[in-house]
């Protein structure tokens, strides 16, 4: 039973960890929590399904396409539902145009691709067994995607613009950076995390248009447990939240492990309302 | 002579009266037109389209058998697109613009349950095959009548299945959190506990839920004897199916006729995890001890061959239900004709319609037409041309 706790629980917990990254990612570059997260997870899963499993075509190529389908999302997101909205910051009208980014690409899934969960394919033609590639690959997607971010952000020149116009927009484009490109960039980068987290996760969450919401309200609460724009916050409180998730599957069951996990959700928030890895909001006065 | 305005109006009262009484006499070779609202195209449409066949196929014969005393049948179709807010326009267009004389459909329930108040209200019969419980009431709709099993019916069959042929005592029974599966689950146990069962496990899982190891578990150790799902949902159904294969935990999975779709099996880790799961299905229109099926259903396949309607894509209970709808409404128009009050009159007292899906009875306090006993387990891995074996124990 703590096997089956700890793998499934580390698992999915990788998959929510890459969702609140790809949250961190875009709400870095914009200041924007855009809810089309859980949706670049679903389409991951479902383009990777059609891809490889529909076209037939080599897992290597699917791959490439499907992290390149969630970069053009990102891009389509930053530019239909995020740049209109960022003169009024202030009025959250972000929650409603990237909610209905994210709603229409859901029902446009469910229609051209059916509201059956549909198989994923194996990616690697390995015998089943209790370390199964549906466990270890969120774990891999997951090392790969925080040490690529930690290279990017350190060790390179545009790693660096990034993390430029996260800390001061303003001061970065004084600077001269493109800002605008850097933004785009940034939802493209967010858009393959997000495919990839689905891709990764595929043969585990299946290829459902429904996994959608899931991964929007999952991968939301490692971003406000470990702060928000704090990626390795993200990936602590991911990783938390999916061997929790799973203990109170074993424990409590059904939908009451739901209500568990929003219960101690709420609690962690009441008593740090910054995120367990987030400082406080200094105030000048 | 200068016209009155009163000698006018007479003579204009005289003229309509003239032609509604000339009316008739034309009506006779008119067709008869039958509104029908399948969903042909959007997520739900796999039922409406197996439906359709059948009902293409029976209009067919009719009208190339003379039609209903001479006159043949139109058949006015509007797709639902499986939609409940198209239904409703289709079923308002059908008896307000083409004024037909009685509709069937929708063929999905979430579409009738938003049509039946609508038709009821403008008095036009409806025949339907949709399975939540509410959908026929002889107060509140007192013209619609359903050809098919109710919710209740489908429970019964597979508690009956379960406690009286498997003899498990012991059960579980788990859905997902959807309305259907929730309200499924709150209906089915205390019936399973009327039979003498013991609901050992009672669950409601979110479908999208990946890994239900868990409440397998929890089953496996309250001594669960057979699991009950309750799900439309095939990633959900084949979670349950793959757990149970993985764990090498030999009990039968009975419930719902998902459990025996093609995408349920495409979601199965190994082939061999399909045995000893039994889906609900309809005696007519399975294969006994043998692979036999009744007489009428042999001759109605012989009749699909000639037609060369395919079955390979689709279920045969879908088609045979599409075929006897319009041959019950048609036997109705053919003694009494097609005015709605005797349309309902002549169903009301309905006594065995031979279907090929089922022998259909109503009466006038009982729209539910479709015989208990005819509602069956079949095994899921049997399926061939659209049709299912019985479950083991069920007998010739």
């Amino acid at each position: 039973m703590v096997e089956s706790i700890v793998l499934s629980g580390v698992a999915i917990g990788c998959i929510y960890a890459l969702i609140g990254v790809t949250y961190n990612v875009m709400f870095s570059a914009s200041r924007v929590f855009s809810f089309t997260a859980g949706t670049l997870g679903m389409l991951g899963g479902v383009l990777g399904s059609l891809f490889i499993a529909r076209a037939g075509m080599p897992v290597v190529v699917g791959f490439v396409l499907v992290l390149a389908a969630g970069a053009l999302f990102g891009v389509v997101t930053e530019v239909v539902a995020v740049r209109p909205v960022l003169r009024s910051l202030e009025q959250h009208l972000y929650v409603l145009s990237t909610l209905a980014l994210a709603l229409m690409t859901q029902q446009l899934t469910a229609i051209e691709w059916g509201t059956e969960s549909r198989p994923f394919p194996r990616l690697f033609d390995l015998a089943r067994g209790g370390f199964d590639q549906q466990f270890w690959l969120p774990m891999a997607a997951c090392i790969a995607v925080i040490v690529g971010l930690e290279l990017l952000y350190r060790r390179t020149l545009v790693g660096r613009a990034f993390l430029a116009i996260a800390e001061d927009t303003y001061a970065a484009r004084a600077l001269g950076l493109p800002e605008r490109r850097l933004r785009m960039a940034s939802f493209a980068l967010a858009g393959m995390i997000g495919a990839l987290a689905g891709f990764a996760g595929g043969e585990m969450l299946l290829a459902f248009f429904g996994n959608a919401p899931m991964l929007t309200f999952y991968g939301f609460v490692p971003v406000a447990l470990g702060g928000m724009g704090n990626n390795r916050g993200a990936m602590v409180a991911g990783l938390l939240l999916g061997l929790f998730q799973q203990a109170a599957n074993f424990l409590v069951g059904g939908i009451f492990a739901s209500v568990a996990v929003f219960t101690v959700f709420i609690l962690v928030l009441l008593a740090r309302p910054e995120g367990l890895a987030g400082a406080a909001v200094q105030r000048r006065v | 002579m200068p016209l009155t305005r009163r000698q006018a109006l007479a003579s204009a009262g005289a003229a309509a009266i003239a032609s509604g009484l000339a009316r008739p006499a034309i009506a006779a070779n008119e067709p008869i037109r039958i509104g029908y609202l399948p969903a042909l195209t959007g997520p739900s449409s796999s039922t409406g389209i197996g439906i359709n066949r059948g009902i293409q196929l029976a209009v067919q014969e009719i009208n190339a058998a003379g039609g209903i005393n001479g006159r043949q049948i139109e058949l006015i179709t509007r797709d639902t697109q499986s939609e409940p807010t198209k239904a409703v326009n289709g079923a308002a267009e059908l008896t307000h613009g083409e004024k037909v004389s009685v509709v069937f459909g929708p063929v999905n329930s979430g579409e009738s349950l938003a049509v039946v108040p609508l038709l009821a209200r403008g008095r036009t019969p409806q025949v339907h095959p949709c399975w939540v419980d509410t959908l026929t009431d002889t107060k509140k709709y007192p013209m619609c009548f359903r050809n098919a099993p109710t919710n209740q019916q489908i429970g019964a069959a597979a508690n009956r299945y379960v406690v009286d042929v498997l003899k498990r005592k012991k059960v579980a029974v788990i859905s997902d959190t959807s309305g259907y599966g929730t309200a499924t689950v709150n209906a089915y146990v205390p019936m399973l506990k009327a039979k003498g069962a013991e609901v050992v496990y009672q669950g409601n899982v979110d479908a999208a839920n990946p890994d239900l190891r868990p409440e397998l578990l929890r089953m496996q150790s309250a001594g669960a004897e057979a699991i009950m799902p309750w799900s439309v949902n095939a990633g959900f159904l084949s979670r349950i199916i793959n757990t149970r294969g993985q764990m090498g935990w030999d009990v039968p999975i009975v419930g719902q006729t998902t459990l025996g779709s093609g995408q349920t099996k495409a979601l199965l880790e190994k082939p061999e995890y399909w045995a000893k799961v039994y889906p609900n299905n309809f005696r007519p229109v399975c294969y006994a001890p043998g692979g036999k099926v009744p007489e009428r259903t042999t001759a109605f396949l012989d009749r699909l061959k000639s037609a060369k309607i395919d079955m390979g894509d689709t279920l045969l209970w879908w088609i045979a239900l599409g075929y006897d709808s319009p041959r019950m409404i048609a036997e109705a128009m053919k003694n009494v004709g097609p005015e709605p009050d005797q349309i309902v009159d002549y169903l009301n007292k309905l006594k065995g319609f031979p279907g090929v899906y089922g022998d259909i009875s109503f009466t006038p306090d009982q729209h539910d037409g479709y015989p208990d006993d005819e509602v069956v387990m079949v095994e899921a891995n049997s399926l061939k041309d659209g049709a299912f074996n019985l479950a083991p124990g069920y007998g010739a």
